[in-house]
């Protein structure tokens, strides 16, 4: 008996005002032409609703992107969905907003680059954070839920009491504290974005100070860096065992990486109910379960909390995606990581450039990484 | 954050909410759902933002007349202290 998915990762568009380097988007874009309409996504979310979820997670690219947004979000209320946008914020002034909220938005996470305006910019390769704090404002005058999201890194880190005390007067209920995760773009820009051990510590102790100093004023939620952990993280809280995400091709995905691996076919919301693809497709019941695992995950007692890691970094760093997560200190594989690390701790790797004060000076430093590109 | 006082008024924080088929009670929030049964959900159900902590107190206490009131008290008062926590009730 396989028991029903929690929530519904609804990635609507992959277009974005934002270049963020990153973007945890497949560097292989889906194409605005190919996005699912109003009355399929509609359709998918009736089915989310009956297959027992929860959550619909709107994202993207940017949401905002779709003009019928809030249809969408009036969809997903009417099957009974709890509702969260996920956003840059770009797309979003008074009048929509209040369009979204009585459409039965429960809630937004925005997300902010850095407190400070020229890093912000230069990370999100846009002029977006000042709208970003003008958007908390009038996010704060609704009774929805708010959460601010951080992704930290090595070109922010060095700053994070700052940021915090930035994120705390903008007055949410919760903030996500992310560290990158090493995917699409973000693998491409790795040597740029990865801490080093010193500046991680500092942070972690900052998260934890930060944690009991807003206890019931602001829940500080943590996204672990895989690298530098003893175990892998359970990715999606296990393959094909919480939660579904739909591409804006309408795509069937049981993560947001999936589509790096090769041999899986995934299922099209075009083609097959939701509830076929959860019990039934091969690409939900490849990894389900523990029949697919190597040793050394198959005899250790660690499986059942973290499912051998996540599938789409085993293939990205190994080749072979049925291999044990490289973040593992246990893995075979680990050699990879650990040589990362190695470059990031040693003095040759790329720092940050000389502090631009304008965007256009900032996009000079577009040799250090590659921004996020938009599809066709 | 000091635990509710008996003049606090507890409520659901912003954007979490009651959902869930009758039998099967949850409070949705952000990034999830607690499932509620028994006790809780008696005590969250009077988290209206209209009662007192000291009223919503007295409704228990009375209707578990068999159980320690003062354990009642402690119970609920550590209860919701905890859901203030993770942002799902304010008081």
């Amino acid at each position: 008996m396989i028991p029903n998915p929690l929530a519904l990762i609804a990635e609507i568009t992959h277009r974005c005002p934002l270049h963020c380097v990153y973007c945890s988007n497949p560097v292989e874009l889906a194409a605005a032409s190919s996005e699912l309409s109003t009355s399929e996504w509609i359709d998918v979310l009736q089915q989310s609703g009956k297959l027992g979820m929860l959550h619909a997670h709107f994202t993207g690219g940017e949401p905002l992107a779709r003009p019928d947004l809030t249809e969408l979000i009036a969809g997903a209320r009417a099957a009974g969905l709890y509702t969260n946008l996920i956003t840059s914020g770009i797309g979003l002034a008074e009048t929509r907003l209040q369009a979204l909220v009585d459409a039965g938005l429960d809630h937004i996470q925005l997300s902010f680059q850095d407190s400070r305006e020229d890093t912000a910019n230069w990370i999100a390769g846009a002029k977006a954070h000042a709208h970003k704090i003008e958007l908390s404002r009038l996010i704060r005058r609704h009774k929805i839920a708010f959460t601010v999201n951080l992704v930290v890194h090595r070109q922010n880190i060095d700053h994070l009491d700052e940021m915090i005390a930035f994120i705390e007067q903008l007055a949410p209920e919760r903030m996500e504290i992310a560290h990158t995760q090493y995917y699409g773009w973000a693998l491409k820009n790795r040597a740029a974005l990865l801490p080093t051990r010193a500046q991680l510590e500092r942070a972690t102790q900052a998260v934890a100070a930060a944690e009991k100093r807003l206890a019931g004023r602001i829940r500080v939620d943590f996204v672990v860096p895989d690298y530098y952990a003893r175990f892998p993280k359970a990715c999606m809280g296990g393959w094909g065992r919480r939660l579904m995400l739909i591409n804006p091709a309408g795509k069937v995905l049981p993560c947001h990486a999936a589509e790096v691996i090769p041999g899986l076919e995934f299922e099209s919301v075009r083609e097959k109910t939701l509830d076929f693809i959860w019990r039934q497709s091969s690409s939900f019941q490849r990894f389900r379960g523990e029949e697919w695992m190597p040793e050394p995950c198959r005899s250790c007692d660690q499986r059942t909390q973290d499912f051998g890691g996540c599938r789409c970094q085993a293939l990205l760093l190994t080749g072979d995606a049925t291999a044990t997560d490289p973040a593992c200190s246990l893995a075979p594989a680990h050699h990879i990581v650990e040589a990362a690390l190695v470059e990031a701790n040693s003095g040759a790797a790329l720092s940050r450039p000389v502090a631009a004060s304008s965007f256009v000076q900032l996009q000079r430093a577009e040799t250090l990484w590659s921004y996020r590109t938009n599809p066709e | 954050m000091p635990p509710p006082e008996d003049s606090s008024q507890p409520r659901l924080a912003a954007g979490c909410r009651w959902g869930g088929a009758e039998d099967a009670r949850v409070i949705l929030f952000p990034e999830g759902a607690i499932k509620l049964q028994g006790t809780g959900r008696q005590v969250l159900e009077r988290c209206d933002g209209q009662r007192t902590f000291a009223e919503i107190i007295a409704e228990l206490q009375a209707q578990f007349s068999e159980a320690d009131p003062t354990k009642i008290r402690a119970d609920i008062s550590q209860f919701l202290e905890q859901l203030r926590h993770k942002r799902i009730v304010d008081y």
